[in-house]
């Protein structure tokens, strides 16, 4: 049985008339990557605002480990929340200085974070004079000080170049293997799709959608195709049942299809009908585009 | 505690506007302490030229009367102490790093404890440049000093931590309360210059004895001197226990009226 790092109950929180958070249930198992997905205003930033006593539920509730919010289990989690915060009139090292006191970590692992996040040269120099990239690394640093077990990241690669980007990953994906947890909000898809295990969807302060990333992802697969005639191409597609929706993509038709239908099947069946493809290609279906569904496909139940 | 102390106090350590208003309060007071006596003398000579009694000149600081005289003179400025404390937690807030420290572990009682203590340290430094300026002071301007001299009358000291204490703490709740710099600034002024004496002005005299800013600074009231007494006039020499008691239960009131009002809200 995996351990439970959170449990949330019916979490509730209004900012005057508008519902951040409409009854948030769900739980995260110790060493996933758990992906919180949503468009701006879903209530992300509120969920983990209350999970680190930053914001006030009014309702509802949640255990870390098992046990009672207290400010001495926040020690063992690690967050970084919309935007860094740090005293811009002190030193790098020094505004680290104080994260780790109050943490009661060793000043030693000052280096070593500084050193994972390439800050070592701006060891010395002030907050203010960072840039929004060297922010945000400073952010993560403060964040992975002390080894937590579970790291909180609310759009880390905010204002990071691609290689930030890319170091980020790969640093979300180190130390999801050393069997840490880590919950990320983030609203590139892509990144989510290649990292996480699990992810919920949110909505309007509502769950959409929580479970495994492949179940979500499960269930179709995007095939590419193309023939010189088009047209006799659309009306055969049309005919197979399987074949879930068709878009025009720059002379490419990208299809949605169920995946009972292999690509060979699809290949055959389309012979059978004499048209022959001149390109096909396997994608996996995205997170994006599931992401875009399952928001699309409420909107239309609502409306 | 002590991990509490560690922390606040690197906040300020490489602050410069900390050093720097610091470093002007205390040369300001002890220029004041210094200045005082020769500038009173100075007036007194001057409007007692045409008088027909010899007005005596001010002896501000030999014993016992110099711990009285020099703890009514700073405390005119607790002000600026008030304004470095507003400062400092206001920053808190405007640079959210208070979101950080609770982030990172900080429970908000614990946030809450240290800026008490940082106030009660400011308190305490303040009343140790009174307790070194009006002693050597003492020392240099007595005849014959003997320790019943010293010691007599030294109940101003104390008087005037708790005095600094009470009223730091009134800023710190103003500053926790509004959250703002410029707002909480204003508004602590205002109520200390203005609106407390015009409430007191309009209520009975018996009630506003009670009102906080007047049971602070009624702590350590006027200092006697011959010219006054020439005039019939006589201030108390004494500190009332009313006024220490009362001040002791305002700073239970503001740091009660922050832990509530920290504890409950989104920061």
């Amino acid at each position: 049985m995996q351990e439970e790092i959170l449990e949330i109950r019916n979490l509730s929180k209004s900012y005057g008339r508008l519902k951040a958070l409409k009854s948030l249930s769900l739980t995260v198992e110790k060493g996933s990557v758990f992906g919180i997905l949503g468009p701006n205003g879903s209530g992300k930033t509120t969920t983990l605002g209350i999970l680190l006593d930053i914001i006030k539920p009014d309702s509802g509730e949640h255990l870390w480990f098992g046990q009672k919010p207290d400010s001495a289990l926040r020690k063992r989690i690690g967050a970084l929340l919309e935007q860094p915060l740090f005293y811009p009139y002190m030193t790098a090292v020094d505004n680290l200085k104080i994260i780790a006191d109050i943490r009661g970590v060793h000043y030693d692992k000052i280096d070593e974070v500084l050193e994972m996040v390439h800050l070592s040269d701006r060891k010395f120099y002030k907050y203010s004079s960072f840039s929004l990239g060297m922010k945000q690394r400073l952010a993560i640093a403060a964040a992975i000080l002390g080894n937590p077990e579970v790291l909180i990241l609310d759009e880390p690669t905010n204002g990071l170049d691609p290689k930030g980007i890319a170091d980020i990953r790969n640093l979300i994906l180190e130390v999801s293997q050393r069997g840490f947890t880590i919950i990320l909000a983030s609203h590139l898809l892509d990144e989510v799709e290649k990292v996480c295990t699990h992810v919920l969807v949110l909505e309007k302060g509502e769950k959409r959608y929580s479970g495994p990333v492949n179940e979500a992802l499960g269930g179709s697969l995007i095939v590419e195709v193309a023939a010189r005639d088009q047209e006799q191409l659309q009306r055969t597609l049309r005919q197979i049942p399987e074949v879930k929706s068709v878009t025009r993509q720059n002379g490419i038709f990208v299809l949605d299809v169920h995946d009972d239908l292999s690509p060979e099947l699809l290949n055959k069946m389309l012979a059978e009908q004499g048209v022959y493809l001149t390109h096909l290609v396997v994608r996996n279906k995205s997170l994006e585009k599931y992401f875009l569904e399952l928001l699309s496909d409420n909107h239309e139940k609502t409306h | 505690m002590k991990r509490l102390i560690k922390i606040d106090f690197r906040k300020y350590a490489h602050n410069r506007t900390f050093w720097v208003l610091s470093a002007l309060y205390v040369v300001l007071v002890v220029f004041v302490f210094m200045v005082t006596e020769s500038f009173l003398n100075h007036v007194m000579t001057n409007v007692g030229k045409g008088s027909p009694i010899a007005i005596p000149g001010f002896s501000l600081y030999s014993f016992p009367y110099v711990w009285h005289n020099m703890a009514f003179l700073a405390g005119f400025f607790k002000i600026f102490l008030a304004l470095l404390v507003i400062i400092f937690i206001t920053n808190e807030y405007s640079y959210k790093t208070i979101r950080q420290n609770i982030m990172s572990g900080m429970s908000r009682v614990e946030f809450l404890f240290s800026k008490v203590i940082f106030v009660f340290f400011i308190a305490l430094a303040v009343t140790l440049v009174l307790f070194l300026s009006a002693l050597l002071l003492g020392l240099s301007h007595t005849e014959n000093v003997t320790s019943s001299l010293v010691f007599s009358k030294m109940f101003f000291v104390p008087a005037y931590f708790l005095e600094v204490f009470s009223f730091l703490l009134m800023a710190m709740m103003f500053a926790f309360l509004l959250q703002k710099q410029g707002l909480a600034i204003g508004i602590f002024a205002l109520y200390y210059y203005v609106a407390e004496p015009i409430i007191a002005f309009r209520l009975p005299a018996g009630v506003a004895r009670f009102m906080p800013i007047k049971m602070i600074t009624h702590l350590i009231d006027v200092p006697n001197s011959s010219l006054m007494k020439l005039f019939g006039v006589n201030f108390r020499e004494t500190v009332s226990w009313i006024d220490v008691w009362g001040c002791l239960a305002y700073s239970v009131l503001f740091v009660a009226a922050v832990y509530f009002f920290l504890k409950n809200r989104d920061l």
